[in-house]
């Protein structure tokens, strides 16, 4: 499958893989600070390092000088681990200051992200943070002292929700609090719960209760999918009537599309007309040819969208 | 007395095959398949066994798309309660038959009295049903479509696998469920195929030749639906309760035979049901074959018998020995005649004089001829009773034509 990556995505990548000057595939040896996000199992792992210029006296002070990383993963991944590193390096961040770099930060740098990408992003913000609680533990930090929350530990305990990708239920509520996210597709796309076997969308204490704990009921069903519903809303041919609409697909197909398919013996019988949706029944020799879906697409539909409607499907009956 | 049982469309007897594959399940394989110690592995591989012969005999789905549950009433139930449970305010609109089974019709029943409105498809006199009202019946709210595969009284087939792609060609958020029980087993299930638009769909074990007690449903991957029998963790939390791991098995195998046998079963069925179809309507008058004019499954024959009552008929047939049912066994309880036969708009003079026969690979040519010698009788016999029949002439008498255009 190919996905629709930005410029700045697939030069990162490019230039990661080719191992160019300035980017930042490695380890440290003996880093200040070390996280991992990510297992093998799950499909993508990221493991982050990285040094600080220490402070004489004052830890919280120390300021993060490089950072390296190790990433199992595909083109995203690896251009967001590559992002992780360039915008750590280029703020000049205490690791206090690093901790405020979010997904959406990683996803600016990569000049966007597809959706369904959106976990390489959200996998290198956790192994920041990862290496920042590391960081703190090394050089005797009280983060909880500074406000920070220590949430990380959340992430090894507690009820799995996701099975396939070892999810658990504190972890799932965070994120899904943390990113916003709305609806199961979006937890999907930042942090792969739910994309394997799918069992644990609707289970009780599954995605869809922890999104309706957290946000209330979701305002509409099946709001993830397209449906005829919201396709319903802002129709150009909303300014025709029904009975208009319907008499100029009638005409249409007597002027343009019957004439067509006589020709080979065959004919056409309108069914029914529902919104833009026009239900059509092959007839004659039309009906048992082999090409007859394509007919209906490349003929009926293509000729119905081009000249009247370009909303229009034609279902085969 | 030798039993002729010709009512396979209520239950099935246990194939030989089936119960030695499930009994280890009954005696020294008893361990709870959850549990961690070693002797409860083999209860638990016999499970996931199931699971993945099953999903593959089903057109190779993924093994997690299969719930077993205890039936396929509770896999329709599952199934519709499920779907009404996950969908939110904005979907309220089912869409089923006249002539589901109750275990899919009391259940809309119930979803409408719980604030759901439900539209009920009407079938023609051949008890078909016409594309035409399911497009007309689709609304922008609509949750769910369900339309059954077969119809267990009549053994009409509906086309499931275009009027599921109508729905989804329409809206890919309706679900599209079908209740199978008749047809697994029976006709060929393709879900990665020919059914790639269905999303859910049910059936039972004992139809085919498993025992009573197991049934199954599937669930495509990303359908919305919510438990309804909730517990432990079996079935991944989508269906509570320790598993009927020798009943499981069972239906595996069952289906495994159906499949493998399917070619040579379905012509030596067709051929008897045929035979049986043909000779009874040349020997007795006035014999209506319901159904007739539709895609039947090859097993079902469901006749009506004019002016005369069905369950009078039974009871003779079972004197001979022979197992035959009058309409759906589960209506039998009401003094209504089938919902079927009316929703065909059957007259009332042969509705109530309905009898279903219903034949399995394991009848015989010899047990057809049986019933040709005493049918015809019986027939006969309730028709010298009937008050609206002319024994000289054999034909209804003069005063009670009229009643056989009466619609039901």
């Amino acid at each position: 499958m190919t996905w629709e990556y930005s410029e700045k995505t697939k030069q990162l990548f490019m230039d990661a893989v080719h191992g160019k000057a300035g980017t930042h595939l490695g380890e440290i040896v003996d880093p200040d600070g070390l996280g991992e996000h990510g297992s093998i199992a799950c499909g993508d792992a990221l493991r982050f390092t990285f040094r600080v210029e220490r402070h004489p006296s004052d830890p919280i002070q120390d300021r993060i000088v490089e950072g390296r990383y190790l990433t199992f993963g595909c083109t995203s991944a690896i251009a967001a681990s590559e992002a992780l590193c360039a915008l750590i390096e280029q703020g000049g961040y205490t690791p206090i200051q690093a901790l405020k770099i979010t997904n959406q930060d990683i996803v600016d740098y990569l000049e966007g992200l597809p959706e369904q990408k959106i976990h390489c992003s959200v996998m290198g913000a956790e192994a920041l943070e990862a290496a920042v609680f590391n960081w703190a533990q090394k050089r005797g930090v009280d983060l909880h002292a500074l406000g920070i929350d220590i949430t990380r530990q959340e992430q090894e305990e507690g009820r799995l929700v996701c099975k396939c990708f070892g999810l658990t239920e504190p972890y799932l509520r965070r994120k899904i609090s943390e990113l916003g996210l709305r609806t199961i597709p979006e937890i999907t796309n930042a942090v792969k719960a739910g994309g394997a076997c799918m069992s644990c969308h609707y289970a009780p204490g599954g995605l869809q209760d922890l999104l309706n704990e957290i946000w209330g009921q979701r305002p509409v069903a099946f709001g993830e999918q397209p449906s005829a519903a919201s396709a319903q809303v802002d129709l150009p041919s909303a300014q025709l009537s029904p009975y208009q609409f319907a008499k100029g697909i009638e005409r249409i197909i007597a002027e343009e599309i019957r004439p067509r398919l006589k020709q080979d013996g065959g004919d056409i019988e309108i069914i029914d007309i529902k919104d833009t949706l026009v239900y059509c029944q092959l007839r004659g020799a039309c009906a048992t040819c082999a090409g007859a879906g394509q007919t209906m697409k490349m003929v009926v539909e293509q000729l119905l969208k081009e000249r009247f409607d370009e909303r229009i499907r034609v279902i085969t009956v | 007395m030798n039993v002729i049982y010709a009512d396979n469309n209520a239950t099935t007897q246990v194939a030989p095959e089936v119960l030695a594959a499930l009994l280890p399940y009954l005696g020294e394989q008893y361990f709870n398949p959850s549990s961690m110690y070693e002797p409860a592995r083999g209860p638990k591989q016999a499970i996931s066994a199931a699971r993945v012969a099953i999903a593959r005999l089903l057109g190779g789905v993924q093994p997690d798309e299969i719930l077993f549950t205890s039936c396929a009433t509770e896999a329709n139930n599952a199934a519709l309660f499920g779907v009404a449970r996950a969908a939110g305010p904005g979907r309220r609109h089912i869409i089923t038959t006249a002539v589901e089974h109750p275990a899919v019709l009391n259940v809309a029943k119930e979803l409408s009295r719980e604030g759901f409105d439900v539209t009920f498809l009407p079938v023609d006199e051949a008890g078909r049903l016409d594309p035409r009202e399911l497009i007309r019946a689709l609304r922008p709210d609509t949750m769910l479509v369900s339309i059954m595969h077969a119809n267990n009284e009549t053994g009409v087939v509906f086309a499931i696998e275009s009027l599921a792609r109508l729905v989804k060609e329409t809206d890919p958020a309706i679900v599209v469920h079908t209740d199978a029980t008749q047809t697994v087993g029976k006709l060929p299930i393709d879900l990665c195929g020919g059914m790639r638009h269905v999303d859910m769909l049910s059936f039972s074990g004992h139809k085919l030749h498993a025992p009573k007690g197991v049934g199954a449903l599937f669930v495509r991957r990303g359908t919305p639906s919510r438990p309804v029998q909730i517990g432990g963790h079996q079935e991944s939390g989508r269906r509570g309760g320790t598993e009927n791991v020798a009943f499981i098995v069972a239906l595996a195998t069952a289906l495994d035979l159906a499949v493998s046998g399917h070619e040579r079963d379905e012509q030596h069925i067709r051929y008897l049901r045929d035979r049986l179809e043909r000779e009874l309507v040349a020997r007795i008058p006035l014999l209506q074959v319901n159904g007739a004019g539709a895609e039947r499954l090859v097993n079902t024959l469901n006749l009506s018998c004019h002016f005369i009552e069905g369950e009078g008929i039974l009871y003779q047939l079972s004197a001979h020995g022979i197992c035959a049912s009058s309409g759906s066994a589960c209506t039998s309880g009401s003094l209504e005649p089938s919902h079927v036969l009316r929703a065909m708009k059957v007259p009332f003079t042969a509705a109530h004089g309905s009898v279903r026969f219903s034949l399995s690979r394991f009848n015989t040519d010899e047990e057809i001829e049986r019933i040709l010698e005493v049918f015809p009788t019986i027939v006969a016999n309730l028709r010298r009773l009937s008050p609206y029949w002319d024994n000289e002439h054999d034909r209804p008498r003069p005063e009670a034509e009229h009643m056989l255009h009466e619609r039901g």
